[in-house]
């Protein structure tokens, strides 16, 4: 056993790891768009980049793997630390041990806003109210010249519950995150609901809210309250963000 | 006898992967206990996992294309074709490095593998720090996605400007040191010989090439990718435990709305490809000078960046590269709400 051939094996030992931890991300990317958890971590209008790093991790996984076996070709002359996979590792570490989850209102740290995100378009004034989303009311509602205009209005909306220890036994809010890229610039925002079955559902429950609108003060400002005629339990939506 | 004072010298890999290994799979499973028994760490923990992991899938691609271009670059670009083409002056240089995101269109995670590669490759100081600032901006996605969520008009105009401004001032000012040397780390120095032994057997196919390529490439992914990820995680904690409307209630006034976008720029570390639609989020909170510095601000420098310039230049000068943009936005920023009467 020379020096030279032990300097070889541990540069194999290397490219083996870095092909093993490239083809763990190719499939970690692949699972998460098969399985559509895609759609808890970025806005699916940039899905096409989870396709690109799928296939880019494959290509230089094969890359590698095939100067793993053919011992005569090429050889990276740098070494990798192991340090450096390591850390390279962590997201998939990350990823087989935390179950994938949308944020929730386990994230909400320091109250929902009350005001849109985004730009105002008209879309959201001209939605059939029982379209409406979270976003679209509270971007009409912003627009509006009276905040009574839309008393009456019906509406259905779902999102998560959201409860303050300011707010009555019989309110609370109804949220979601609203996703511009990623979770990085994940902002919660919600509408308060008055219901008399509001203390039937734990904070974070996923509900469907139909009733009707009336403007009223919440917590010092105008919000579009809902007055619910019935709250009922759903499942997650695919989609757990509103994209502005 | 002779194998003994081997193993004693270096370790058997083998063995120490194992180990590695073992000890990696024994401190998460202890970490996962601890966190499923107490509930609301577990909870923290797996919003914490979301945020990472999000800014982690949104930024690697763009990584990985930038480590596929630097690799590339290490196997097809001559030292002499660099060389033939630089132009003389200091600024000009530096005027040339913003143009040579055109060129080599990467954003803020792919650029610094290319920046490096470029370096050793002979490339001028001015000119890379330039081409390191500007080259997130100077892409054809990035001006696409700014053209899409704000159409033409001052603020793609004043974007496209102040990046520019601000990257050729940048690159002069570090410039002027002269020694490279003095300012990169000695792996992204010019290499004084090329480093030409990848094929020591028969010639350079174009097939070994791009097999060449592609491992110089999974090499950088993995260097500069400590980084990112790194960055991912320091970002993700930050926005985990500091509330934003916390700091949206500080965004007012013609400066301070600029400072805390651009703070905002840093924190999120959001790619510049994307960027454009979290400003949007933003355009009724705050002032069109913020709006742009973000913009401006933000490819250059955020947490992930700058823990990768770490892997390139010294510490003093990653400081500059930091400090500099930021200053000059932020003074930009106030100037654009000044002269709209903010």
């Amino acid at each position: 056993m020379s020096a030279e051939h032990q300097h070889h094996s541990q540069i194999d030992e290397a490219t083996w790891a870095k092909s093993l931890i490239l083809f763990g991300m190719g499939i970690y990317l692949a699972v998460l768009i098969f399985t559509g958890n895609l759609a808890n971590y970025i806005n699916l209008r940039f899905a096409w980049l989870a396709y690109v790093g799928t296939a880019l991790f494959f290509l230089l996984a094969l890359a590698n793997l095939y100067a793993c076996l053919s011992p005569r070709r090429a050889h990276s002359h740098h070494h990798i630390g192991w340090d450096s996979l390591l850390i390279v590792a962590f997201p998939l570490l990350l990823a087989l041990l935390i179950p994938s989850r949308s944020l929730g209102v386990e994230a909400v740290s320091g109250g929902i806003g009350l005001s849109p995100v985004g730009v105002e378009g008209v879309a959201s004034l001209n939605r059939n109210p029982l379209d409406r989303n979270i976003l679209d009311w509270l971007r009409a509602f912003n627009r509006a010249s009276t905040p009574a205009a839309f008393n009456g209005q019906p509406v259905d909306v779902s999102g998560f519950v959201y409860r303050e220890p300011r707010m009555g036994a019989d309110e609370f809010m109804v949220s979601r995150f609203t996703m511009s890229c990623c979770v990085a610039d994940a902002y919660p925002i919600g509408m308060p609901v008055r219901s008399g079955a509001a203390s039937d559902f734990a904070p974070g429950a996923w509900v469907r809210v139909r009733g009707e609108v009336l403007a009223d003060l919440f917590g010092g400002e105008f919000a579009p309250i809902v007055l619910a005629d019935a709250v009922d339990s759903i499942e997650e939506p695919a989609q757990p963000y509103l994209y502005p | 006898m002779r194998i003994d004072h081997l193993k004693t010298a270096s370790p058997l890999p083998l063995k120490r992967v194992i180990f590695v290994l073992l000890a990696a799979s024994v401190l998460s499973a202890a970490i996962y206990q601890a966190l499923r028994a107490g509930d609301d760490l577990y909870l923290t923990a797996s919003v914490f996992a979301t945020r990472f992991l999000g800014i982690f899938i949104e930024a690697v691609p763009f990584l990985l294309m930038g480590s596929l271009t630097s690799g590339l670059i290490e196997t097809f670009v001559k030292t002499d074709d660099i060389l033939r083409f630089l132009p003389r002056s200091r600024l000009g240089a530096a005027l040339g490095g913003t143009a040579l995101g055109l060129i080599f269109p990467v954003c803020e995670c792919g650029v610094v593998p290319v920046t490096r590669r470029l370096f050793r490759k002979g490339l001028p100081l001015s000119m890379g720090v330039a081409f390191l600032l500007a080259a997130p901006f100077m892409n054809p996605i990035v001006f696409a996605s700014t053209y899409i969520a704000f159409g033409f008009g001052g603020v793609l105009i004043g974007r496209a400007l102040l990046t520019v401004l601000v990257a050729v001032i940048v690159a002069t000012v570090i410039g002027t040191f002269a020694d490279p040397r003095e300012v990169l780390k000695p792996t992204s120095a010019k290499a004084d010989e090329e480093t030409c032994h990848h094929h020591p057997h028969g010639g350079p196919s174009l097939r070994a090439k791009l097999f060449s390529a592609m491992q110089i490439g999974a090499d950088d992914f993995f260097e500069m990718g400590r980084f990112l990820i790194l960055g991912s995680a320091l970002a993700a904690l930050l926005q985990t435990f500091v509330p934003q409307d916390s700091l949206l209630a500080l965004g007012a006034g013609p400066v301070m709305s600029v400072l805390f976008m651009q703070i905002l720029a840093f924190l999120l570390s959001v790619c510049s490809t994307v960027d454009s639609f979290l400003a949007l989020a933003f355009v009724n909170t705050f002032s069109t000078g913020a709006i742009i510095s973000f913009l401006s601000f933000g490819p250059m420098v955020d947490i992930k960046s700058t823990l990768m310039f770490t892997g390139v230049f010294r510490r003093k000068i990653v400081l500059y590269l930091v400090l500099l943009p930021f200053v000059l936005n932020l003074l930009a920023g106030v100037l654009i709400n000044v002269a709209l009467g903010y």
